[in-house]
């Protein structure tokens, strides 16, 4: 974009009239990468001053649990956008893990059906990834594609029912405490944090951000943008599938609507978390700070007493302001 | 293009070889009716219903609130964008309007403005996401998919059960015919005409495909992008209130889940039609025969009485094969 300014004057009139000041560009810089951890710090103590219902400890396990099955996805769904993709998918695969893992129990044996269903979620990421970058469907459209085929398949398979019972290290790993903190949280912490370091310190994670950065220029590098983009789509995929088996551990049973929001969280903690569109520019840090406010926002919505549907505007708002604010950061820091 | 058209001359018929041309750049289009006939041949073979001119009538009155959508959602897919908020804008009208309807205790004299308000919203709500995406240089997938989850949410807020109170006369726009030809019917192959007009012939239909070919070419051309970018967005959600208006005259209640899976069938609709996801390429031509595609093919699914869950499964299928099939070449 840079070439733009050597153009001749006449031309350029209506194109170089904007010229962001460089404080302009730091702060909104600036307001991208932080703005989900500050929001975080204010909603916890504005919480703390209007409703002391959410500091329950009740409350509190729920949050923590809810934030770690939403973390889990969203650490999927940053690697993917940090190639320039999307993932729409993850609401799919989770719930359809689950259905798998909870309807088979009865007779085949845990780890058979895990894996079955571990290899379903990996081939699932394999096809977005080859749509994606192979075939260079743009990923929104492929992604969402796979969210309906693989919507119909699992609505084919239970017949529009799920039934069957969550198996026990399930109910453990979903409910259960480790010391003073749930399972699912310690899980979460523990895949962040592995995910965080690998992207900062390892070739692929460097990989990574150099194919979201820029493809081709990735591409004259050496490395095999096509793989680093299927890779990312897989590890996404897998990491649904077990925020799904995480998830319905935790509430206990399956149902057709299991994980339908999945989608729409994940991206949008994401973003709020500083991760952009144009790949190259995020990091897992950020993400969680975003899964954290989303979560809060969500439940406070719950303990005020508001109505439910306010929840979907919520996350609406939250990822329209997210967009907007990411896209200008964007649109600032190429110029 | 040039050569072909001095080649068609000298054949003395300049606008066969400009329809000759035009097929030739779009294979897509060829190839999309193509699977129509040959999916309406083999059905009418097969099933006597299929064949029956209510049947007919029926498949080309069933496509007039997807084809209203897949209109609008044509002319952001040229620009290189999406808009995720259509169906939820068709919604939102439809409970609007039936809820004044309802208020007003079915009153015939509210029709008219009612209709007009409708489009109103549509207009505001498009301005809305246009400005979004202009002011904000934002995603527009993403961006009009937070939209529609803004207005998920105040939909459920305006009513979570369906809406009565329609008037009868309101319902005639769904049933008056001449003939056994819906009146419906033939003022949207009007609006397709209309619309085809307005993307070949008019400055501002060009336009779109200048800015999702390059929009920094159509900048330095001079052309008003910015304006562009917002008229193809309230273009798109004026039609998308259209539908909902439309719908309500067909369901007579305003319903909570209308257009449900709108969104995504209208990009269906286009992306199958051959219209570039990424923009500047393609013809409404194709979003037509993307639109009866999916229409005719659900109809066969209930005529072959195909699992619902199926029907879901087979339309993700064939979504995946035809976005794998057209390979877009490699940007950057």
């Amino acid at each position: 974009m840079k070439t733009l300014s050597v153009a001749p004057k006449a031309f350029t009139g209506r194109i170089a009239a904007f010229r962001p000041s460089p404080r302009l560009v730091h702060a909104v810089d600036w307001a991208g990468r932080w703005a989900a951890p500050i929001a975080d710090v204010v909603v916890l103590v504005a919480a703390a001053v209007l409703v002391p219902a959410f500091y329950g400890s009740t409350n509190l396990k729920t949050l923590a649990i809810q934030i770690a099955v939403l973390g889990i996805v969203a650490t999927g769904q940053t690697l993917v956008l940090l190639v320039r993709s999307i993932d729409l998918s993850v609401s799919a695969v989770l719930a359809l893990g689950a259905v798998i893992v909870v309807q088979t129990t009865s007779g085949a044996s845990v780890l058979v059906t895990l894996f079955e269903a571990f290899a379903i979620a990996a081939v699932v990421g394999l096809a977005n990834g080859w749509l994606v970058s192979k075939r260079q469907v743009p990923p929104f459209i492929a992604t969402y594609g796979m969210l309906v085929f693989v919507q119909g398949a699992r609505l084919a398979y239970s017949k529009g029912q799920a039934s069957g019972t969550v198996p026990g290290f399930l109910r453990t790993i979903g409910f259960g405490q480790l010391g003073p903190l749930p399972m699912a949280l310690l899980l979460w912490l523990v895949l962040n944090g592995i995910v965080l370091l690998v992207l900062r310190y390892t070739r692929f994670g460097r990989w990574i951000y150099a194919v979201g950065g820029n493809p081709s220029a990735a591409r004259y590098a050496g490395i095999r943008t096509d793989a680093v983009v299927i890779a990312a789509h897989v590890i996404c995929s897998v990491l649904a599938l077990l925020g799904g088996l995480v998830l319905s551990g935790y509430i206990g049973y399956v149902d057709l609507n299991l994980g339908a929001d999945y989608n729409l969280n994940s991206i949008a903690a994401a973003i709020v978390g500083g991760t952009t569109f144009t790949g190259g520019r995020g990091n897992l840090f950020g993400t969680a700070a975003g899964v954290a406010l989303l979560v809060l926002l969500l439940n406070l919505v719950v303990v005020l007493g508001l109505p439910i549907h306010w929840q979907y505007a919520l996350q609406g708002l939250v990822l329209v302001l997210a967009t907007a604010l990411q896209g200008f950061r964007q649109f600032l820091i190429s110029r | 293009m040039g050569i072909t058209l001095q080649k068609s001359e000298r054949w003395g018929s300049a606008r066969l070889g400009q329809a000759v041309a035009l097929l030739r750049n779009n294979p897509s289009i060829v190839l999309i009716y193509g699977i129509i006939i040959v999916i309406c041949v083999v059905a009418a073979i097969f099933n006597e219903d299929f064949r029956t001119a209510s049947n007919v009538a029926n498949i080309l009155r069933q496509s007039i609130v997807i084809g209203l959508i897949a209109i609008g959602q044509s002319m952001v897919v040229l620009t290189g964008g999406a808009d995720m908020s259509v169906a939820m804008v068709a919604r939102t009208v439809g409970l609007v309007v039936a809820t004044i309807f309802l208020a007003a205790n079915s009153s015939n004299g509210l029709i008219v403005p009612l209709v007009i308000l409708g489009a109103g919203i549509g207009i505001v709500l498009g301005c809305f996401n246009g400005l979004l995406v202009t002011q904000t240089h934002a995603n527009p997938f993403i961006i009009t998919f937070g939209v529609a989850n803004i207005l998920r949410g105040v939909n459920l807020a305006i009513s979570s059960t369906p809406i009565r109170g329609v008037p009868d006369a309101y319902l005639s726009i769904y049933d008056a015919k001449i003939g056994l030809v819906p009146v419906n019917v033939i003022v949207m192959a009007l609006v397709w005409l209309g619309a085809w007009i307005f993307t070949t012939r008019v400055l501002a239909g060009r336009a779109l495909f200048a800015v999702g070919g390059s929009e920094r070419v159509a900048r330095l051309t001079a052309l008003r992008v910015n304006w562009t970018l917002l008229s193809a967005f309230v273009i798109s959600a004026t039609f998308a209130a259209l539908a909902g208006l439309f719908l309500l005259s067909r369901t007579g209640v305003g319903d909570p889940n209308a257009a449900d899976g709108m969104d995504f069938q209208s990009i269906v609709a286009v992306a199958l039609g051959g219209i570039s996801l990424y923009g500047g390429k393609g013809s409404l031509l194709g979003t037509l025969g993307g639109v009866l595609l999916l229409v005719i093919l659900s109809n066969v699914f209930n005529a072959l009485q195909v699992d619902i869950y199926y029907q879901q499964l087979l339309l993700g299928l064939v979504v995946l094969i035809a976005v794998a099939a057209y390979k877009s070449p490699r940007t950057a």
